[in-house]
């Protein structure tokens, strides 16, 4: 609104500012030749200055005083005043200029212009922007070029980090969050999303370093529902069936029936509860001791080799096994994390040919597959 | 909302441009005072609406709004702020903008300071002008809008092209486009001219005050481009006969013969024909220039962005304007009637000299551009003309035309006496002729060319002294006496003298470089010590450091002559951190006239830089000539002569609109 | 003299004057003209030692080598075929392996390498040399946005 009455302001502006020379009676009076006549007074006032200092002499000050007096008696002898006033003309005139200027431009504008866009000052962005419809990995790769050139800009990683989680870069986000520790100080959401992109990264074992991270988040904001959790799963891969149980328990106490995590909880509660039955053997294949252990002293190359040959015994399971909906979730993040998008969308597909459409493995499948930006073939079949 | 209301304001300069084009025109010719009288209101306020819509490109540039699409890919929030401001035309989108503020801008000199010229001339040259207005405001939003906008913006900016982010950059264009562009009011006095049918020596007198101007700007504008190039390419030259440069050097000559003939035309009437074509054909190579340039057809150094619509609408504007003012130009040249005679050897014949070599000159400057262009058109086999087609083509032709300039201002209108002439003159060859011999002598091995080429430079300077000390009465009045002819002595002939004083100088920079420089490429170790002309330079190795968008790796060297040390010179090699760009930044160490011209290159695998460097003696002079030769244009402009006043009662205006309703 | 004849002495000036300038331009285009050539153009064409041409393509991948002190081997290809080159002096700033690039020089008589005396390369990030894309577009290599 504001756009349109600035805008108006100016049509109104430069209407009247050609109208105005249009409409005043302006009488000319004075022919055209005399003003060549001046030019050449001034030619003869310049040739007197000359002979006066001496620059021209005799003969050729004569010659040039003739030559331009000639000029001037050509001209004033054409010059016999004549007046020049508006005519209606000027009246048709007016009315061209009022219907076409602002004709022109407001038609003009309106093709080309974008009326009503704000001005967009870095200063009015400092938010990213909520946009909907904007292009997330766009908007990274801009943060990423001015991180690029301000790496000590911690606001810039701590708002980053959890895209990168999102995204599914968890390396990245790894990255992120260190940095926004380093430079902005530690806080336990901050510890608890190192920890989660930690423990994505090594397919869903809690190792030493996601543990002190979690730990970290603990001591700065007890009882925070993440790192209890995680702390309590750690526990429990680590063989410390009990205090684990005790500790989900714990965390089920503090928690209403409806948290999102609860469902999670209420799955290791019943596990735990078996394998504690079962005297402490396993009864969901998964990392043992050893390779927890292991995997904690394991070089990143290592660990990824070891994790490669976890998701690969995954796989096989599952094509014997095909109704472990919790297998097929684990098993297409471990390939999202190992980088391998192309397995991670095969598996998607053939975990999807197990659920029927509008089951609810189904929606859980189709969740992930968003999550992750995968394209499955048969998703929206 | 301030980009889209510069963004209205633009497209509301067109709409006023194109009334402006066909009224007053109507106005001229019923007669209209009305109409006539509303062209210097229209040029005025078209001024004002072009400077808001820059004003709001400018903004956008300073709060880094990203939102606009020109100041997203030319900009970075972490730039320094007069690169921001410089940013605005550093790219096609704003540079043609500012051509078209430049151009509006002198419509506007000529509405407010036009006082003295007659109405319909006036109204007419306001018309012209709203032509060329409005076909490139019609460019600009057509092809090139500045003010195309993203949603959502995005976070950062691309950043404007480093070698472009430099101090040179910020002045070169402004004043590179008010010399060009400043033609456009010759081009349009012109044309107005043709369409009354009316030439006369008073026509030439309102015109030169602009081509002074234009010359003047265009002059500063060149050799700025020239220093700019030398220093920030890092290559170490100073003119590559490069075609952008030829784009602007070649409006200069034919701007320079304009200002030559024009003078003609003014004292005897003379030359009438000849000196309109100079001012269609100046701003027709000011518009080739601009096609060259921003239609992207050439290979260059400037052929920064390309976009093909853009070089067929720039085409079509310049075949509509040269071909339009040409055919005007064939209907009305017979009527214009003969002016003044003059024999061969006197002042006009020296300035037609000027005139035959200056524009031959251009020619072959011309030929050399454009002959890549059209062979490849024609045939498909790609060439590249270099320096060496200029230097055995432009260079024999200014020979003679420079050892005839001191001639001119000395000889007498109408008929002169060259042999009187050469007396006056005994001075300044005898000195010329003495440089030659102590440079033959003292520089043992100089080419026989260098000798001459000082004397020249030699020659235009005493030939300069000796005019205006002849002017001043020297040799003829007592000393007290010419001290005050010195006074009272026209500002213009200072200006004249102090042009060709200034063109000597540049003569002798460009022929000491070319002659004298050293050149040395070597791979150095730290603490080790090269030798460039008499100096020596200790490499002190490479060092890192951080600027404000841009990381370098410092190399220092410690300048040593005989022994002692007495400076030291750092050169970098600089990566910009957004666009991730390496530049050479040349280490430049001046000695009065003479510069040190350090480059860093890459390092070796065994720990060594390559370094070239340049010992170039009395390189200034260059640069200082053409400021030289500017002053000179400044000073002509500060002449009372050009400052007519008009016919008194000019104008009654009787009854306003306020009064009559 | 009459007025018709210092008419004549002046367009006998004049033309004289353009005359010499034509001739020049004339020769200096038959003399100093630099042609350009595409790896595949000297492959094919046999360009004669001691011709000075320019040579335009991509630096190719690891061919970059230094040599003694500031010189420095490279190739250049339009990936259909490939020029050795041995320059002397400083590479420009964005010299790079796979970046475009225009040599000037010529060949040595019994010797395939090609001596260059200049070295070219583009002046930012999204410029090419014009010959050099318009060659590989020839070879169906470049993708430009161009038309």
């Amino acid at each position: 609104m504001m756009f349109w009455v600035m805008a108006a302001i100016m049509t109104v502006a430069a209407t009247t500012s050609l109208l105005v020379p249009l409409a005043r009676r302006t009488k000319l009076q004075a022919a055209e030749k005399e003003f060549d006549a001046e030019v050449y007074h001034d030619q003869l006032r310049e040739i007197d200055r000359d002979i006066e200092s001496g620059l021209l002499t005799g003969e050729e000050a004569e010659y040039a005083r003739a030559e331009v007096g000639r000029r001037l008696i050509k001209a004033s002898k054409a010059a016999s005043r004549k007046t020049v006033a508006s005519s209606p003309l000027a009246g048709a005139a007016r009315y061209v200029v009022i219907v076409f200027l602002p004709l022109m431009a407001v038609a003009g504008y309106l093709a080309i212009g974008s009326p009503g866009m704000p001005s967009q000052p870095l200063a009015a962005r400092i938010q990213p922007p909520s946009n909907e419809n904007s292009d997330i990995a766009n908007l990274v790769a801009q943060a990423e070029t001015h991180l690029a050139s301000n790496p000590e800009d911690g606001r810039g990683w701590d708002v980053l980090a959890p895209v990168y989680f999102s995204l599914g870069r968890v390396q990245d986000s790894e990255i992120a969050y260190r940095n926004a520790i380093r430079l902005l100080g530690s806080t336990a959401p901050r510890q608890a999303g190192l920890g989660q992109s930690l423990f994505a990264q090594t397919g869903g074992i809690v190792t030493a370093d996601v543990q002190a991270a979690f730990q970290a988040a603990d001591d700065l904001e007890p009882g925070n529902p993440l790192s209890s959790f995680f702390l309590a799963l750690g526990m429990a891969q680590e063989g410390k069936l009990v205090e684990a149980r005790t500790a989900f328990s714990d965390l089920a106490g503090r928690s209403t029936p409806d948290a999102p995590w609860m469902p999670q909880v209420r799955l290791h509660l019943e596990e735990l509860d078996k394998r504690i039955g079962q005297g402490g053997e396993e009864a969901v294949p998964g990392p043992d001791k050893e390779q927890v252990a292991a995997a904690a002293q394991m070089s990143d190359d290592e660990r990824r080799e070891m994790i490669g040959g976890i998701v690969a015994g995954l796989d096989e399971r599952l094509r014997e096994n095909p109704d472990d909906l919790e297998g097929w979730l684990r098993l297409i993040r471990s390939y999202m994390v190992l980088g391998e998008a192309e397995q991670a969308g095969d598996a998607l597909n053939r975990a999807l040919e197990n659920f029927d459409a509008g089951s609810a493995g189904r929606q859980a499948l189709t969740q992930a597959a968003t999550q992750f930006g995968l394209a499955a073939e048969k998703v929206n079949q | 909302m301030i980009v889209e209301l510069g963004h209205y304001a633009l497209v509301m300069a067109l709409a006023i441009s194109l009334l402006q084009s066909v009224l007053p025109v109507i106005g001229a010719r019923r007669p209209d005072a009305a109409l006539m009288e509303m062209a210097p209101a229209a040029a005025i306020a078209s001024f004002i609406f072009v400077l808001l819509a820059f004003a709001a490109l400018t903004v956008s540039y300073v709060t880094s709004d990203f939102s606009v699409q020109n100041v997203w890919e030319n900009s970075h929030s972490l730039k320094p702020l007069i690169y921001k401001f410089s940013g605005v035309w550093g790219n096609h989108e704003g540079s043609m903008l500012l051509w078209i503020l430049i151009l509006v801008f002198f419509s506007a000199l000529v509405a407010l300071f036009g006082g003295n010229l007659p109405f319909s001339l006036k109204a007419n040259v306001l018309a012209v002008q709203a032509w060329i207005t409005a076909a490139f405001l019609f460019f600009v939003l057509l092809t090139s809008n500045p003010f195309q906008r993203l949603n959502p913006a995005p976070i950062e900016g691309r950043d404007l092209n480093p070698i472009l982010q430099d101090i040179g950059l910020a002045i070169h264009p402004p004043l590179l486009y008010l010399g060009y562009v400043g033609f456009s009011i010759c081009f349009s006095f012109a044309v107005a001219a043709l369409i009354e049918g009316r030439i006369d020596a008073a026509w030439a007198r309102w015109v030169r005050p602009w081509t002074l101007a234009a010359w003047t700007a265009l002059t500063a504008g060149i050799a700025m481009g020239s220093y700019w190039a030398y220093y920030e390419l890092g290559w170490g030259g100073w003119w590559f006969w490069d075609p952008v440069e030829n784009a602007s050097f070649m409006p200069w000559l034919a701007g320079t013969a304009l200002l030559h003939s024009a003078l003609v035309m003014e004292k005897r009437e003379a030359l009438k024909i000849w000196t309109v074509l100079l001012a269609i054909m100046t701003f027709s190579l000011s518009l080739l220039g601009t096609f060259l340039v921003r239609s992207g057809v050439l290979t260059s150094v400037h052929a920064f962005a390309t976009d093909p619509l853009r070089g067929v609408f720039i085409l079509g504007i310049l075949v509509l304007f040269i071909g339009g003012a040409f055919s005007l130009f064939a209907l009305r040249v017979q009527t214009l009637s003969q002016g003044g005679l003059f024999a061969p050897i006197s002042r006009e014949g020296a300035l037609v000299f000027n005139n035959l070599f200056l524009t031959t000159a251009t020619a072959t400057v011309l030929v050399g551009t454009l002959y890549p262009l059209l062979l490849e058109a024609v045939t498909g086999a790609k060439i590249s003309v270099g320096p060496p087609f200029f230097n055995l083509t432009f260079g024999p032709l200014m020979i003679p035309l420079l050892l005839a300039v001191p001639f001119g201002p000395l000889l007498a209108w109408k008929r002169g006496d060259l042999w009187a002439v050469c007396q006056r003159l005994y001075f300044a060859a005898g000195l010329a002729l003495l440089t030659a011999l102590a440079v033959t002598y003292f520089a043992t091995g100089a080419p026989v060319l260098a000798a001459l080429g000082i004397a020249i430079g030699i020659w235009l300077i005493a030939g300069a002294i000796t005019d205006i000390a002849l002017r001043s009465g020297a040799g003829r009045v007592a000393v007290p006496i010419m001290w005050q002819r010195f006074k009272g002595l026209p500002r213009s002939a200072f200006g004249s003298a102090l042009a060709h004083l200034g063109l000597g100088i540049s003569v002798i920079g460009i022929v000491t470089v070319t002659a004298f420089s050293t050149e040395e490429v070597t791979t150095l170790k730290p603490g080790e010590t090269m030798v460039s002309g008499p100096f020596a330079l200790q490499f002190e190795g490479l060092k890192p450091n951080t600027g404000p968008n841009y990381t370098e790796l410092q190399g220092r060297f410690i300048v040593s002559r005989d022994g002692n040390r007495f400076a030291t010179i750092t050169s970098a090699k600089r990566i910009y951190t957004a666009r991730r760009m390496p530049t050479t930044e040349a280490g430049i160490l001046t000695l009065g006239p003479s510069q040190l011209y350090v480059a860093l290159g890459d390092e070796t695998p065994d720990g060594g830089t390559v370094v070239r460097v340049w010992w170039k003696p009395w390189v200034t002079f260059i640069w200082i000539g053409a400021v030289i030769m500017s002053l000179g244009g400044i000073t002509s402009l500060f002449d009372r002569r050009l400052r007519i006043g008009a016919p008194a009662t000019r104008k009654a205006t009787a009854v306003s609109a306020g009064q009559e309703t | 003299m009459t007025r018709k004849q210092k008419r004549l002495a002046i367009i006998a000036g004049g033309v004289s004057v353009i005359g010499v300038a034509v001739i020049l331009v004339l020769f200096a285009l038959q003399e100093q003209i630099v042609y350009f050539h595409s790896p595949t153009d000297v492959v094919e064409k046999q360009v004669s030692p001691g011709t000075r041409i320019r040579l335009g393509g991509l630096v190719a991948e690891n061919s970059v080598a230094r040599g003694q002190g500031t010189t420095v081997e490279f190739a250049v290809t339009d990936t259909a075929n490939t020029v050795s080159i041995t320059y002397t002096g400083i590479l420009p700033d964005l010299f790079r392996e796979g970046q475009g690039v225009v040599v000037e020089g010529a060949f040595q008589p019994g010797n395939p390498l090609f001596v260059a005396d200049s070295v070219l390369a583009k002046h930012d990030e999204t410029y090419m040399p014009k010959e050099v894309a318009d060659s590989l577009k020839k070879q169906g290599v470049w993708q430009g946005e161009e038309e």
